[in-house]
């Protein structure tokens, strides 16, 4: 008991450090694809501590209460994942499961800035389900491909299928599928060009427009979280997990900086360009992927 | 207690109540009330005892026997004890919240004969027995929908009742020619029979019974009459409506399916996959009635219109679940009726709630009631993290069955389906959240209160039924496999915690506690922090502009417009106009020969008689 509790704050921290060490690299990558010097890579830890320690408003208790419900629900995300040979809690089943558990950290989030009272980030709120339903379609097709071809799925079993060896990866196995998974992960992280919902200079920032002091600072390590889920996510389905933990996040880190990469080189996608355009070539490309391996 | 009561009760009840009502005031909500909690304890104790043996009640009508066969077996229990807990629960609702409802005692008399004749339906032992009592249900609810919003309770009650009437014109006819044959309404015997017939004759009477049922849990495309009806219905009726009404044609579905068994046929004819053509075609129409629910739902300005279209994108999934016919489709399809009875009704109670305190149902007249209604929306928060199928509540657990079923077989269609409507449900249970409950209040509701006691408690039951059974999905299994058994549908297995799926399992205590401890930890975090201030919600960013009218600064109105853009060609071309052109090109036919025979002139009407009577003589019937 003493020891799940100690493993559960272990396990919440580190992802928590690695998170905003990420997000500090990829400001530093950013800045140097734009000819900027750009922050320091350890600038992300400096911020939340800043963030921790300033006044803040809030506007009642749904404000409270959405900021601890999309932290919280994001770390009880992080331990359906695998992260390299750590598997805290070991279950079957837990590839769907990962998919509705990220929407309680969603509709938390979306809880607190709608409660804030602002439009403007009703209107972030609204663009980012909107594109939801267009990436999570393709995506949930190359899921349920992969399901179908390993014939499980639990993460878990996912990464043992690709065991041995390079040949074995899903990325070999079904390259078109982790091609469309990809472009969806830029969709799923709110990377340029699907970064609609928060648009900086349309909406004013949208979702995190009142998010100020402890709450932006929640934001901040909610997001950090999610990053480390999701191109987790990404590195346990398609490239082969990790017997050791640091070539596991090797393997993040490049997954990381490819996103960054693309995502610092694109202009932005209207809402329903973006939607559209998802269910245009990634979703035929998936269902395409699919008939291949069912039939 | 004979099962003949079951039915009786209330159905007598409510007449003499009717009459009491006009005496004193409310007498019938609370009778109803009383009569539903002693009729679900009686049936709670039903709980196990499957060997009750049939029970026939005979009568004479022109001097031929007529006999009323009753029936207990799991799947029919799971079905009163639905009915009436949901009866019990929005009675006791109607207590507080009728008080200025005009049409308040035919209100409870048509219920009160409903929640009987749904009984009669579900413990029915043999066709007539189930036609009849199909045709009370058909009716009492036909009154209590139209006694809603005036002009538009009207349209949607007649279309409600037509198609109605088509399905019960097709029913008695299968039913009858059967009869001509066999002389028995047994469901036993018609199934024999119908297995001794030719394929095609057998296939298109089983079709023909079929309808009926299919009609009435809003399947496409036969959906057009569930939102009308249920936007427009009272709104204490809407829940049940939507809980319970459209569960009801479920349960005609499982019944010919599997209980009749009618299955055994289908599977001698055309197969695709190995699956007959005809539950292939019936879990297509599932798909596409998730779809098109889904696409309308989020179009929706009037709340109750949301919920509905969102009700008819769920009973695709489950009638897609029931016709893929394995045994794990099998269950997450029951799964998800009775978990969708328990969030759909929620939902529909704490829009009532809403409602009841603000007069309107238009989301963009609303807003910021968070603070003013904290129950109702907490009712309403839960529900909708269920209906979206998010864990740990119980809408996670039956979707996970479902799709484990779907992806098992590698049904493509259906799993996209499944996940588009999946997804699509976070968009609209998200606008009334974000339009009704949160944003900015209007001036007008500066006065509103939470609703009474009595509104709430229902609303409190529901949602710890849907905690609970997202925690301990082995409660509701245990009824499931003894279906399951009774129906030689092979039982999946199950733990108190955690369901077998196809790959693989999940423990959802596990979840929970895990749940439990991510909260914990973000909250001591929170708690730790500097303590903030409060503000008001009028105190936001906003560019530099000065905002002093909230109604101004809220947005609801076409919350979704950049995704509805995208269907508007499709939301145009629906098949409510279909189906009004066919209308009204019938009524053009008529015309056409109305005008052309009844002409007005007199000159034709004696030209009518004089051949009337050069016929009759070349008849040489005259002369």
């Amino acid at each position: 008991m003493i020891l799940n509790i100690f493993g559960f704050l272990l396990m919440a921290f580190s992802a928590m450090a690695l998170g905003l060490l990420f997000i500090g690299i990829a400001r530093k990558v950013v800045a140097r694809v734009q000819k900027r010097i750009g922050p320091p890579f350890y600038q992300a830890y400096l911020d939340v501590f800043k963030l921790f320690t300033k006044n803040s408003i809030t506007h009642g208790f749904i404000f409270d209460f959405g900021a601890i419900m999309a932290f919280g629900g994001m770390i009880t995300t992080l331990f359906f994942v695998p992260v390299g040979p750590f598997v805290l809690y070991g279950m079957n089943g837990t590839l769907l499961l990962v998919i509705y558990l990220m929407a309680v950290a969603y509709l938390g989030m979306a809880m607190a800035t709608v409660g804030s009272g602002n439009p403007l980030a009703s209107v972030g709120i609204s663009r980012a389900l909107t594109q939801m339903l267009g990436y999570e379609l393709p995506f949930i097709v190359v899921l349920l491909t992969l399901i179908y071809s390993s014939n499980t799925s639990s993460i878990i079993g996912i990464v043992q299928t690709q065991q041995s060896g390079f040949m074995n990866w899903n990325l070999i196995n079904i390259p078109i599928g982790t091609a469309v998974a990809f472009v969806t992960l830029l969709g799923l992280m709110g990377k340029k060009p699907f970064d609609a919902p928060i648009a900086p200079s349309e909406i004013a920032s949208g979702p995190v427009v009142e998010h100020g002091g402890k709450y932006l600072a929640f934001i901040m390590l909610q997001h950090a979280v999610s990053v480390v889920v999701k191109t987790a996510l990404f590195v346990d389905l398609f490239l082969g997990g990790g017997n050791n933990i640091f070539i596991f996040i090797v393997k993040m880190l490049i997954v990381w900086l490819l996103v960054t990469l693309i995502g610092s080189i694109f202009p932005r996608f209207k809402v329903e360009e973006g939607v559209l355009f998802y269910w245009r070539w990634p979703l035929i490309a998936a269902l395409l992927q699919a008939v291949i391996i069912i039939f | 207690m004979s099962l003949f009561y079951y039915t009786f009760i209330p159905i007598v009840i409510a007449f003499i109540a009717y009459f009491l009502n006009k005496k004193i005031k409310l007498s019938l909500a609370i009778l109803n009330s009383v009569v539903f909690a002693y009729l679900f304890y009686q049936i709670s104790r039903l709980y196990n005892q499957w060997n009750i043996p049939h029970e026939t009640i005979s009568y004479y009508m022109f001097d031929r026997e007529i006999q009323l066969i009753f029936q207990l077996t799991p799947l029919s229990w799971l079905f009163i004890f639905m009915t009436t807990g949901a009866g019990l629960l929005i009675a006791i609702f109607t207590i507080k919240s009728q008080q200025e409802y005009v049409l308040r005692s035919s209100f409870h008399l048509n219920f009160a004969i409903l929640i009987g004749s749904i009984l009669g339906v579900v413990l029915a032992g043999d066709f007539l027995t189930l036609f009849i009592f199909w045709e009370i249900m058909t009716w009492s609810s036909f009154f209590l929908i139209s006694s809603g919003k005036k002009k538009a309770a009207q349209k949607a009650s007649y279309r409600y009742i037509i198609l109605s009437t088509i399905g019960a014109y097709l029913m008695v006819t299968a039913l009858f020619i059967i009869y001509n044959q066999i002389h028995t309404f047994g469901y036993n015997q018609v199934a024999a029979h119908l297995s001794g017939l030719p394929i095609t004759e057998s296939i298109i009477l089983i079709i023909m019974l079929a309808i009926p049922f299919i009609i009435k849990a809003g399947v496409f495309p036969f959906h057009v009459w569930v939102n009308g009806a249920h936007s427009n219905a009272p709104k204490e009726f809407s829940p049940f409506l939507s809980g319970l009404m459209l569960k009801v044609g479920i349960y005609g579905v499982i019944l010919l399916l599997y209980f009749v068994p009618l299955y055994n046929i289908l599977k001698e004819s055309v197969n695709y996959r190995g699956l007959p053509i005809f539950n292939y075609i019936l879990a297509i129409f599932g798909g596409i009635t998730v779809i098109t629910g889904t696409i309308l739902a989020i179009r929706q300005e009037d709340v109750k219109r949301l919920v509905a279209f969102s009700s008819i994108s769920q009973m695709g999934y489950i009638i897609m679940a029931l016709a893929i016919s394995t045994p794990l489709g099998f269950t997450g399809g029951l799964l998800h009726l009775m978990n969708h009875m328990i969030f759909k009704t929620t939902i529909f109670l704490s829009i009532a709630a809403v409602i009841y305190r603000t007069k309107t149902t238009k989301m963009s007249e609303m807003g910021g009631l968070i603070f003013k209604m904290p129950v109702t929306f907490t009712a309403y928060l839960i529900a909708i993290i269920a209906l979206a199928g998010i864990p740990p509540t119980n809408g996670f657990i039956s979707k996970w069955v479902i799709y484990q079923a779907l992806i098992d077989k590698g049904y493509i269609f259906l799993s996209v389906a499944a996940f588009f409507g999946s997804i699509g449900s976070f968009m609209y249970v998200f606008k009334p959240l974000s339009t009704i409950f949160l944003g900015q209040l209007k001036p007008e509701h500066e006065n509103i209160k939470e609703v009474p006691f009595l509104m709430q408690l229902p609303m409190f039951v529901l949602m710890a039924l849907i905690l609970l059974f997202g925690i301990l999905p082995g409660l509701q299994m245990n009824l499931i496999n003894q279906i399951s058994q009774l129906l030689n549908i092979q039982p999946v297995g199950f733990t108190l915690y955690s369901i077998t799926g196809a790959f693989g399992k999940w423990n959802s205590l596990v979840i929970f506690s895990l749940f439990v401890g991510g909260f914990l930890l973000a909250f001591i975090i929170f708690i730790s922090a500097k303590k903030s201030k409060q503000v008001g919600l009028m105190d936001t960013y906003t560019s530099g502009e000065y905002m002093d009218d909230p109604e101004a600064y809220h947005y609801a109105y076409q919350y979704f417009r950049p995704f509805d853009r995208v269907f508007d060609s499709f939301a145009a071309r629906s098949l409510t106009v279909i189906y009004d052109t066919f209308a009204q090109n019938i009524v053009k036919l008529g015309n056409l020969f109305r005008k052309s025979i009844v002409t007005g002139n007199g000159q034709t009407y004696a030209f009518y008689m004089v051949l009337f009577i050069v016929i009759l003589a070349f008849a040489g019937w005259i002369i």
